[in-house]
């Protein structure tokens, strides 16, 4: 037998003698005493030394969350007591979210990884009340003078434990918040909590190292320019293989009408891949002067996952570059986060970037005004508009081998109110698309169980169980209607939406919305298409001539 | 003596169904609340798994899969989860009384039991897989140019 399989006697005494909630163990105790245990697959490897150094952030060092010691430095209460303050004094929404909760618990079973797990602190109620109750402790002098009676308690080694596991258990998709009457997003105080935790070196690799590389090369998986270029051009190699189209992105190209803007996923990662050819081929059938540039090579930020400066320093490569290159605006590709940062924060933090002009299509003469103060357009709005105005030469049969469902990513469906845009397109592109249940799309929609950074192969398990109640709507379209293709506009999304679809719904595949434009789009000067940009066969094109004239 | 539980099980699928899923909530950390979607879909395996009870099929089967895939994300020890299955015998015993065939409800649990074991560990061992397929896939293209 194994050295490293536990002993049968430690088996045994881990059921019967360690006290545990599933034998009611816990029942009479305090919510707060409920022991935080560590296991396999239910968190993220901490930041390595190295990234940490190179970011300039406290404490590097060596450590793994399961140690008992976690090599906190020295005064960590005081520094994470004045980091709480600091920003309580900072930002006012976080002061009136953690005062003005009256626990009504109308949140509560609306987490995914509250619906996943069964686990209480995962209610978000309970996950903001982590800190609250520490808030509480230390801050309002009538709090502090009651102390227990008002649900407080101070800042232990065993509170951070907690903070860490919960904090990295919300994916700040604020489905909470949606039915929150106070209105309180909890999605901002686990940003503030780990911006706090950052303070002593509470971190994840998975967020950090992505930071360090987008700091260093501008894109999340630290690929140089020349690279970044090869890659796009391969794929430019695959649509002339399979389309006989040769499109012709440029790169850095001053005075170009408009800079394209994705997250790298796309340009290095399976199935993101297919979306940049989806784009690609649009951009070239309408003939629009674009460039890409690779500096402002990735769209997403992980900024926004780790600090407030970090969201604005990454950010700011965007404005940089479209000033350096001369464009007049910027489009930006298929993301969650990365049109949270752009929609909410961009134009405060980096702006105004009046060296740009207010979006105008130069297809159609549309106007985005919604895009007037952060001068960038949702590609999903730019593809709806040309759909809109028959600019485009579209034949849906080409996705007749795919039976689809549309999740909506929380960031651009909860975060910037983007609802219609891409079910206008998708229902242009195909001819079956069926939605989900009602309450679990839209601004409803539930969270893919991955973002905000927990997105690590480690977490696989508690990635799972966060993504069941979407997996589970997905179930529901696959029985009734066969569906066998969830579509999205997320990087993330397209990210982990294939293991969680494989482990759930094993035959269901993921795709972005650009790739089944792609499929779609006629292009002039085309061969005969019988293959879908993932080489799989489209129904009805076998050795026959295409029928759209 | 497959008909006879076959009419038991129909005749009583509410109440078995019913306590059956109560003892599955209870496995969870401070109980999973009735009417989540972890609820629904235990209760919608648990009901293949009843329908298809009395005769070794592929609904009994992929009702035991979909419990399965539930529990075996959970940090349950795997006995734990699986202590879920004799339970059913149990219910469906006391269910039954005299009237139910004893001895072959044993044996389909048993059968149900190894079934289970086997599915539970298939499915630890998707997660495994989805580690790996995971971190191919972010690296599609580096990987491709390499020709891997």
């Amino acid at each position: 037998m194994s050295k490293y399989l536990p002993k049968q006697a430690d088996l045994i005494r881990e059921m019967e003698e360690k006290p545990s909630p599933l034998k009611g163990d816990h029942a009479k105790q305090e919510w707060w005493e409920m022991p935080v245990e560590f296991r396999e697959g239910n968190f993220c490897f901490p930041a390595k030394p190295e990234v940490i150094e190179e970011l300039g952030f406290a404490n590097p060092r060596k450590w793994a969350v399961t140690d008992d010691d976690w090599q906190l430095p020295e005064g960590w209460q005081k520094t994470l007591m004045d980091g709480m303050r600091e920003r309580i004094k900072k930002y006012r929404s976080l002061k009136l979210y953690l005062d003005s909760c009256v626990r009504c618990g109308a949140c509560a079973d609306k987490c995914h990884f509250f619906l996943g797990t069964g686990d209480p602190k995962n209610m978000p109620v309970l996950r903001a009340e982590l800190v609250r109750s520490v808030y509480r402790g230390d801050f309002p002098m009538v709090e502090k003078i009651l102390k227990g009676f008002a649900g407080s308690r101070k800042l232990t080694k065993e509170v951070l434990r907690e903070w860490y596991m919960y904090f990295y258990q919300c994916t700040e998709c604020r489905r909470c918040s949606v039915f929150c009457p106070m209105g309180i997003d909890t999605a901002e105080i686990t940003i503030m909590v780990r911006e706090i935790l950052q303070l002593v070196g509470l971190n994840n690799n998975w967020i950090l190292a992505p930071v360090a590389n987008c700091n260093r090369t501008g894109n999340h998986l630290g690929i140089e320019p020349h690279t970044f270029v090869q890659n796009v051009e391969s794929l430019v190699d695959d649509i002339e293989e399979l389309t006989g189209v040769a499109v012709n992105p440029t790169f850095n190209r001053k005075g170009a009408e408009i800079l394209f803007i994705t997250p790298s996923g796309d340009v290095f990662g399976d199935p993101g891949v297919y979306t940049m050819m989806g784009y690609m081929l649009l951009f070239e059938h309408i003939g629009l002067d674009y460039t890409i540039s690779t500096y402002a090579s990735e769209g997403g930020n992980f900024g926004f996952f780790t600090s407030n400066d970090m969201m604005r320093k990454l950010n700011a490569k965007m404005y940089h570059e479209a000033e350096r290159l001369g464009v007049k605006w910027i489009l930006g590709g298929e993301c969650g986060h990365m049109w949270r940062v752009v929609h909410q924060y961009m134009s405060t933090m980096n702006g105004p970037a009046n060296f740009l002009e207010e979006p105008v299509s130069p297809i159609t003469g549309t106007k985005f005004s919604n895009a007037k103060a952060t001068k960038m357009v949702h590609i999903a709005e730019f593809t709806a508009d040309l759909i809109h105005n028959s600019k485009l030469k579209l034949d849906p049969k080409r996705n007749d081998h795919l039976r689809t469902t549309f999740h909506d990513s929380c960031n651009v469906a909860r975060g910037m109110g983007m609802f219609e845009e891409p079910r206008y397109v998708l229902n242009k592109v195909c001819n079956s698309f069926h939605e989900m249940p009602e309450n679990t799309i839209r601004e409803q929609t539930f969270c893919c169980g991955s973002g905000s950074g927990i997105n690590a192969e480690e977490n696989m398990a508690m990635r799972m169980k966060g993504g069941f109640p979407r997996a589970n709507a997905v179930q529901k379209v696959k029985e009734k209607h066969q569906v066998n293709s969830l579509v999205t506009i997320c990087a993330i999304d397209r990210a982990s939406l294939p293991p969680l679809m494989r482990y759930w719904n094993p035959g269901v595949s993921v795709y972005g919305l650009h790739e089944l434009v792609g499929n779609a789009l006629v292009m002039q000067g085309e061969k005969m298409r019988t293959e879908d940009l993932r080489e799989d066969p489209m129904t009805g094109f076998d050795d026959k001539e295409d029928d759209v004239d | 003596m497959n008909r006879t539980w076959e009419r038991i099980i129909r005749e009583n699928r509410e109440t078995i169904l019913k306590r059956w899923l109560e003892f599955g909530l209870d496995l969870f950390s401070g109980k999973m609340a009735p009417g989540t979607p972890i609820s629904e879909a235990l209760a919608d395996g648990m009901g293949m798994m009843l329908d298809g009870f009395a005769e070794d099929g592929e609904r009994c089967r992929e009702g035991v899969s979909r419990v399965t895939r539930i529990l075996a994300v959970h940090p349950f020890r795997p006995s734990r989860s699986l202590s879920l299955f004799p339970e059913l015998r149990s219910i469906l015993q006391e269910t039954g009384g005299s009237e139910g065939d004893a001895p072959f409800c044993t044996e389909r649990i048993e059968a149900i039991l190894f079934e289970a074991f086997d599915l539970f560990m298939e499915h630890r061992e998707t997660i495994y897989q989805l580690k790996v397929e995971e971190s191919r896939s972010k690296m599609h293209m580096l990987l491709r140019s390499t020709g891997s």
